[in-house]
């Protein structure tokens, strides 16, 4: 047996629209286990005083990463079918940074905001209207900007590729950063309390 | 004490997370394309059933239907895929296989001038755990004789007279002469080889052929 | 309908029901393992932001069908008419996400009809604030080709290049800015 099963032809997209909705409710789930349907709790995270961003989605980058790794080590997935998404850096880079921005404005991104506006926060309401406003505003001004959105392409590369290491080096080393950053996001927490406690 | 038990679990997953990636870094790098063990027996079986083969009336049939679940790869020169090659098909050699941008998932028909490249290339896809690898049977020699120049008795019966009928709306379809009569003096010389009409596509990567792209 | 009121009840009644989140560690390996079977089954990973702009594509076609097909950004996502923009991959991930969302919510006793914002801020401002925010999380997910869960998650497993830029300027930005948006959260 070989994965990704889509693209081995075994099943047909009717039923991948079906698979995308099962995937999509353990999305959902998780997100809202971890507490992504507050806004708070997700701002939080720029002020030091609940670092759960950071945690819950490097331990998903690392949990889905190892299982990349190893499943397509024993043959099991075939990492060459999986998509790359193509690096274009620069267009990227400002998105990623007026994506930051937006986060701390508004409180969610786009798969958080989905969440929240399921269990009933009205603000994640009004934010997907937002998100549709500057969809609308990107499409109607798309043409100005179509050079800079096509602007340094990198085809789809990854980090390996990139630094031309073994696979396995880059994914210990992110192992070891995101350990580090969970062992520093503990300590931050602890010392925040700390600090709010004094405080009061 | 509760954040005791708490504070042990995380210390154990980050244990486990650290291990792993310990052992990420010793293996190295994942297998492209997966772990592939070569079947000799199966793939002899393959070959000598010829379950691999695509006759060239097939092919011919699915280009005409513009079927597009299939890559047609000449592997002949470059110059000879300029002068002719079969519609649709693109162009690359033996030794520039190991690099052109086909997937595992995808149905590959080979060709060359008879059969010798194709099923070198055939059995060195396989080897590399690509499934879906085809050849042309007869490779264009074969094409030649059912497609671009077919050929009837001048004694046909008349079934076979009705099935050549057929052949001869698909000869025309690439450009070809169908002929009667068994003169051979009629030889190949006096025909000339369809000019290139249809346009083959460029030389595009697999994502360029998506039709929907699968990012965000 | 007093929204202010309602939500003051609402967050002490909250405090009293709802159950705690789980640990973040074990959230994110879930997570994880949903982006996992997502490779291993479909061979692509999340997203979310796809979903958004097929509804804007397909609400600017109903409005001006000859512009959205010519604009090059909206027809990428629109089809041919043959089969409905609507059937595809990432809207029914959303639709999923939606459903999966409430149904964790509804075990924990987490559904609210409530407001997200710290004490200090008025929620007609925290409304100003959400809707200006996702306009920038609109063009920002735009330019960058995917969100946090189409880049950053999605193409972090996979170590691509831009996703882990991407995810670097997301943090960089949120940070430079936390300081001046303090009183909205704090």
């Amino acid at each position: 047996m070989n994965g990704p099963f889509y693209k081995y032809g075994m099943f047909n997209e009717e039923i991948s629209l079906i698979v995308a909705f099962v995937i999509g409710i353990g999305f959902g789930f998780f997100l809202e286990r971890a507490g992504f349907g507050s806004g708070r709790k997700l701002a939080a995270q720029f002020y030091f005083t609940d670092m759960s961003v950071l945690k819950v989605m490097f331990s998903a980058i690392v949990t889905a990463m190892l299982g990349v790794f190893f499943l397509s080590w024993m043959g099991f997935l075939d990492l060459s079918l999986v998509y790359v998404n193509p690096t274009f850096l620069l267009p990227q880079i400002a998105g990623g940074l007026l994506l930051g921005i937006g986060f701390v404005i508004g409180g969610y991104c786009p798969g958080t905001s989905a969440v929240a506006c399921s269990t009933g926060r009205i603000d994640a309401m009004v934010y997907i209207g937002g998100i549709f406003a500057g969809i609308f505003l990107f499409g109607f001004v798309f043409p100005l900007f179509k050079d800079f959105y096509y602007s340094t392409p990198m085809g789809s590369i990854t980090l390996p590729q990139l630094f031309n290491i073994s696979y396995g080096t880059l994914v210990f080393t992110v192992v070891l950063m995101a350990v580090g950053a969970f062992v520093m996001a503990e300590w931050g927490e602890k010392k925040m309390a700390q600090k709010k406690g004094a405080e009061l | 004490m509760k954040w005791n038990i708490q504070w042990t679990l995380n210390k154990r997953l980050a244990a486990t997370a650290l291990c792993l990636g310990f052992l990420a870094l010793i293996a190295g790098n994942p297998h492209e394309g997966g772990r592939y063990e070569i079947d000799s027996r199966e793939l002899a079986l393959i070959v000598d059933k010829e379950i691999d083969h695509v006759g060239a009336l097939e092919l011919a049939d699915w280009i005409i239907q513009n079927k597009a679940d299939y890559r047609l790869i000449d592997l002949r020169s470059e110059k000879e895929f300029n002068e002719y090659n079969i519609p649709t098909s693109e162009n690359t050699t033996l030794t520039a296989l190991e690099t052109y941008p086909i997937l595992r998932n995808e149905k590959i028909v080979l060709y060359s001038d008879g059969g010798i490249h194709s099923a070198q290339a055939w059995f060195l896809l396989r080897a590399k755990g690509y499934k879906g690898v085809y050849i042309l049977r007869g490779g264009l020699e074969e094409w030649k004789d059912q497609i671009l120049f077919p050929r009837i008795a001048e004694n046909a019966t008349k079934e076979e007279l009705a099935a050549f009928e057929r052949i001869k709306e698909i000869s025309k379809f690439f450009g070809g002469t169908p002929q009667t009569g068994s003169n051979e003096a009629k030889s190949d010389v006096s025909i000339a080889m369809p000019k290139l009409e249809m346009k083959t596509p460029a030389k595009q990567g697999t994502t360029a052929r998506k039709k929907k792209k699968e990012g965000c | 309908m007093s929204l202010a009121l309602d939500e003051k009840t609402a967050m002490t009644k909250e405090e009293i029901k709802a159950k705690p989140y789980w640990n973040p560690y074990l959230s994110g390996i879930g997570l994880g393992l949903v982006l996992l079977l997502s490779y291993v089954i479909m061979g692509r990973g999340l997203g979310a932001s796809g979903a958004f702009t097929t509804t804007a594509s397909v609400v600017v076609e109903t409005i001006a069908p000859d512009y959205a097909r010519n604009n090059e950004f909206y027809s990428e996502y629109l089809t041919d008419g043959t089969r409905s923009p609507f059937k595809d991959w990432l809207v029914f991930e959303v639709i999923g996400v939606l459903v999966g969302g409430f149904i964790s919510g509804a075990l924990a006793g987490r559904i609210k009809r409530t407001v997200e914002k710290g004490p200090r801020i008025s929620t007609k401002m925290r409304f100003v604030f959400a809707f200006s925010g996702g306009m920038l999380m609109g063009i920002g997910a735009k330019l960058a080709r995917g969100c946090t869960s189409g880049q950053a998650l999605t193409g972090g497993a996979i170590l691509n290049v831009g996703s882990w830029a991407f995810m670097l300027m997301v943090f960089a930005g949120a940070y430079a800015l936390a300081y001046l948006m303090r009183r909205q959260w704090t």
